[in-house]
């Protein structure tokens, strides 16, 4: 069975002429462009922020400089300010963006009593979520192609044209067949072409074009399968996309709801506020003890320091900064118990999406994207390194108690977005 | 009457013999009742854990030793925000917003660990609350039970039969929508059931028979749209196709359409950029800690003026916590005048999106029963606000022991030797400052007033619907 060019243009003359089918594309267009250009705007406008926020951070910097004169006060004063930039491709998959934080001002301060801070969108408008291409994609796809297909037959059926369509051509699945791509093909540019447009716009690289261009047809392909496969039963158009539409509620709400709420049963995790104030309770009750039973417990993992512990005064940047360290020495397990908790939960999320198109596609976009749970942990990973480079950094100033120097302050680590990957 | 208890009778009578209709309907009652009993559960327990952790943070900080009190004004308290009564049927954004707040001198913290950023992220689409079940499921359920309630017969020629007969085109309108209605009030009936245990956990009724019979009108608003687009179109297949499209349009898209317009139009600065201009404000101030600070020297000079002293090693009080007293008032001012800004732009947000709801009455529910749940952006910002006064109530109390309580000398030359430090304390008897913290939302009549325009904008949506079926009714007939 070989369909032809001529089969083709001739099926686009009459789906296309239809009123109903050509409205539904040009909705979808609309939308589509909507969700990119919506999208770009607010890719841009963090991409904005992270500029201000640089400036500010560096004019703040100045000042503490400028203000202090010792190595401990300016650990103490000077923030810094890490950030996750929106990728070439968060356009098109906003992802958690609106509910992970992705910027943090942190200090040589015991890291645990900081990173958590979220600094994030307005709650409301972030539970109703982006509409984005993801979402495009993932939700707004199969329903498009529900109500394109599941008349495909039905129709023909119900106007009486089915036998003799069937008798009459050559081959009688080569006509369907033909229908069926026409209407899919037709779907699939009028998501892709605003993308690709959208993307070459962005400058997203041509591979990530190509996945995201083989993910929509992924989707189509499912979903069109799904029609397709139930479009020969003999139900009227209705009872039909009442099944398909019960299919795709299933998938993309029921199973993932449900899924969830198995996966939050099934994996346990530490209560956030236990770490919080485990490292609390470390840093403050230091104060009190000995500072030798501080140090004691600090160099367990900065041997290097061993010799370096003893205090001349009552109070020591170097005392105060290895408390901060103990402190988050002490929260570290529950720390690690509760990161391995949260990817936990996404990688079983993960298994489970095999069984929902939808939630498979809009993980698959934001992986894409760097713009997922992975994305969010890595970018805490690197706010993590970031602090232990600070405190490399100050160490050996504080300990060894070395002269002040402004020059010195010229090497103190920048955060740097793109170095860590 | 009693014809249209038959019209509806009958109509249960062909959903009972097609299997589609009534699996939908068992389907519909099964997903409320899930979602209500999961949602009671999941807000039982983190209610329980919080409550837990508040007592623990409480008991903590009275159990502090004698200490210096400037370092307890650094050790600070913990908040731990409790649900509503509603929460468990509409959660709103709770699960977005942070459970737990750190109090300490000198800063305004925001919420840390939302839910979300701790979960499996498989709701991306939609949580399993009975609100949500409700707002966005229910009407493509009463869709699938409803299309052909009038295309049906006219599709069947059954219509013009049924109206020789001596039928009014009114009765079997008002008959579909009754039968359609019976059905609205089976998917309300574990929701109702949710609202009662609500009730009985302190929520006021004037709020649980606004809230239920808010549900109602929005469901009744489906029922009428989908009984007069099937009386409106001539074919099963054209009325179901245009009521999916409208449910897709009214329930799915636009709210996240709406979502982005608002984002797009109105601005609104991170909480870090508002931090820097706190931070250049605040450095006008001087540094609390610092009682050398030049921009205390007016303050020096009035307080030995007024204690008619020379030095300030005289003075009755300790110079030091005065001026921390004075600082963290000052600053706090600052701060609260920053925090103010920030919260009226997130209303003013929050007001820009409930707009949108003139143009689908999903929004309108959704705003309505946020609000009267008490789980929406106001009543969030009711919680920090609370958590602001509580944290400059404790370091106010702190500050007037040092001012009060610790002898200046003392206070300076604490780092001489242990010896120093340990005279520079004051009793653990002035940690005793914290009272029972419990958040509770808004009262009724403040929430039923909050949510006068989404109020408005439902009843909107009920006139229109009844003026369109009124409109449909009388074309048909004429």
């Amino acid at each position: 069975m070989l369909i032809s060019l001529k089969d083709l243009k001739r099926e686009a003359n009459f789906l296309l002429r239809q009123k109903r089918i050509f409205v539904l594309l040009l909705i979808t267009l609309i939308l589509t462009s909507f969700a990119l250009y919506t999208g770009i705007i607010e890719a841009n406008k963090q991409q904005q922020s992270i500029t201000r926020l640089l400036q500010a951070d560096a004019q703040e910097q100045e000042i503490v400089f400028n203000s202090k004169n010792d190595y401990g006060s300016i650990a103490y004063y000077n923030f810094h300010l890490t950030y996750l930039p929106p990728s070439q491709l968060a356009f098109a998959a906003m992802g958690n963006r609106d509910t992970h934080p992705w910027k943090h001002r942190i200090r040589m301060l015991a890291l645990e009593g900081q990173i958590y801070e979220s600094d994030i969108g307005h709650p409301e408008l972030a539970a109703t979520g982006h509409f984005d291409f993801a979402f495009v994609l993932s939700v707004l796809l199969p329903l498009i192609l529900i109500l394109l297909l599941h008349d495909l037959f039905a129709n023909e059926r119900a106007a009486g044209r089915y036998d003799l369509l069937t008798v009459t051509a050559s081959s009688p699945l080569k006509i369907w067949v033909t229908r069926a791509l026409v209407l899919t093909l037709s779907l699939f540019l009028t998501f892709i072409l605003p993308f690709v447009v959208a993307a070459v716009f962005n400058q997203v690289a041509i591979s990530q074009i190509i996945l995201v261009g083989l993910i929509c047809l992924a989707q189509i392909i499912v979903w069109a399968a799904i029609c397709f496969g139930l479009a020969k039963t003999n139900a009227p158009a209705p009872r039909l996309a009442s099944i398909l539409l019960s299919i795709w509620l299933i998938t993309a709400f029921v199973i993932p709801v449900v899924g969830d709420a198995v996966i939050e049963q099934q994996i346990t995790s530490p209560n956030g506020g236990d770490i919080l104030m485990v490292q609390r309770e470390a840093v403050n009750d230091a104060w009190d003890l000995p500072p030798q039973t501080t140090f004691d417990a600090f160099t367990q993992t900065h041997p290097e320091w061993k010799n370096h512990t003893s205090m001349n005064k009552m109070f020591e940047w170097k005392w105060y900064y290895a408390f901060q360290q103990v402190g988050d020495q002490q929260a570290a397990e529950l720390t690690k118990a509760y990161t391995e908790a949260a990817k936990l939960k996404y990688q079983a999320a993960n298994w489970l999406s095999v069984l929902s198109p939808s939630i498979a596609v809009q993980r698959a976009m934001t992986r894409i994207a760097n713009t997922d749970a992975i994305a969010s942990a890595n970018y805490q990973q690197q706010v993590r390194d970031f602090h232990a480079e600070l405190r490399s950094f100050y160490y050996p100033l504080i300990f060894n108690q070395v002269e002040f120097d402004q020059q010195q302050l010229a090497l103190l680590p920048q955060f740097s977005a793109n170095s860590h990957k | 009457m009693s014809t249209l208890l038959i019209i509806a009778h009958d109509e249960w009578r062909y959903w009972r013999r097609s299997k589609l209709a009534l699996v939908t309907i068992i389907i519909s009652i099964v997903m409320a009742l899930t979602s209500v009993v999961l949602t009671t559960i999941s807000v039982a327990d983190e209610n329980h854990q919080r409550a837990h952790l508040q007592q623990q943070a409480e008991q903590t900080f009275v159990e502090q030793p004698d200490r210096h009190p400037h370092r307890m004004v650094h050790y600070g308290h913990y908040l731990f925000r409790n649900s509503t009564p509603l929460s468990t049927i509409d959660p709103g954004i709770d699960s977005y917003t942070g459970k737990a707040i750190f109090l300490e001198g000198h800063r305004q913290n925001s919420a840390t660990f939302s839910n979300q950023q701790h979960s499996s992220q498989l709701t991306e689409f939609g949580p399993l609350s009975p609100a949500f079940v409700l707002q966005t499921i229910a009407p493509l359920l009463l869709i699938l039970i409803g299309y052909s309630a009038i295309s049906r017969e006219t599709e069947a020629g059954t219509l013009s039969f049924l109206l020789a007969q001596g039928l009014s085109y009114w009765q079997l309108l008002l008959g579909k929508v009754a039968a359609l209605f019976s059905v609205n009030l089976l998917v309300l009936s574990p929701f109702i059931l949710g609202c009662l245990l609500a009730a009985s956990h302190g929520e006021s009724s004037a709020i649980i028979v606004t809230f239920i019979l808010s549900y109602l009108v929005y469901l009744l608003v489906w029922t009428l749209f989908i009984v007069a687009i099937s009386a409106l179109t001539n074919s099963n297949n054209s009325s179901f196709a245009m009521l999916i499209c409208c449910w897709l349009f009214a329930c799915l898209l636009l709210p996240r359409i709406a979502a982005n317009t608002t984002q797009y139009l109105v601005e609104q600065p991170s909480k870090i950029e508002n931090d820097f201009a706190v931070k250049a404000k605040l450095r006008e101030l001087g540094d609390g800690h610092n009682s050398a600070d030049p921009a205390f020297l007016q303050l020096k000079a009035n307080l030995l003026a007024q204690y008619q002293v020379e030095k300030v090693e005289d003075l009755p009080v300790n110079f030091r916590g005065i001026v921390a007293k004075n600082s963290e008032a000052e600053l706090t001012k600052i701060l609260n005048t920053f925090a103010k800004e920030q919260m009226q732009r997130e209303l003013k947000q929050s007001t820009t999106n409930q707009l949108f709801a003139w143009l689908t009455p999903a929004l309108a529910i959704r705003g309505l029963s946020m609000q009267l749940a008490g789980t929406d952006i106001s009543s969030y910002h009711k919680f920090l606000r609370e958590a602001e006064q509580v944290r400059y109530e404790f370091v106010q109390s702190l500050n007037k022991a040092h001012a009060e309580q610790l002898n200046y000398q003392t206070d300076i030359n604490r780092y001489q030797d242990s010896q120093a430090l340990q005279n520079a304390r004051v009793s653990a008897n002035n940690w005793q400052i914290l009272n029972n913290f419990e958040f509770k939302p808004f009262n009724a009549e403040q929430r039923l007033t909050q949510s006068k325009l989404a109020l408005m904008q439902l009843t909107f949506w009920l006139i229109i619907l009844a003026v369109f079926l009124g409109l449909v009714g009388r074309k048909s007939q004429c």
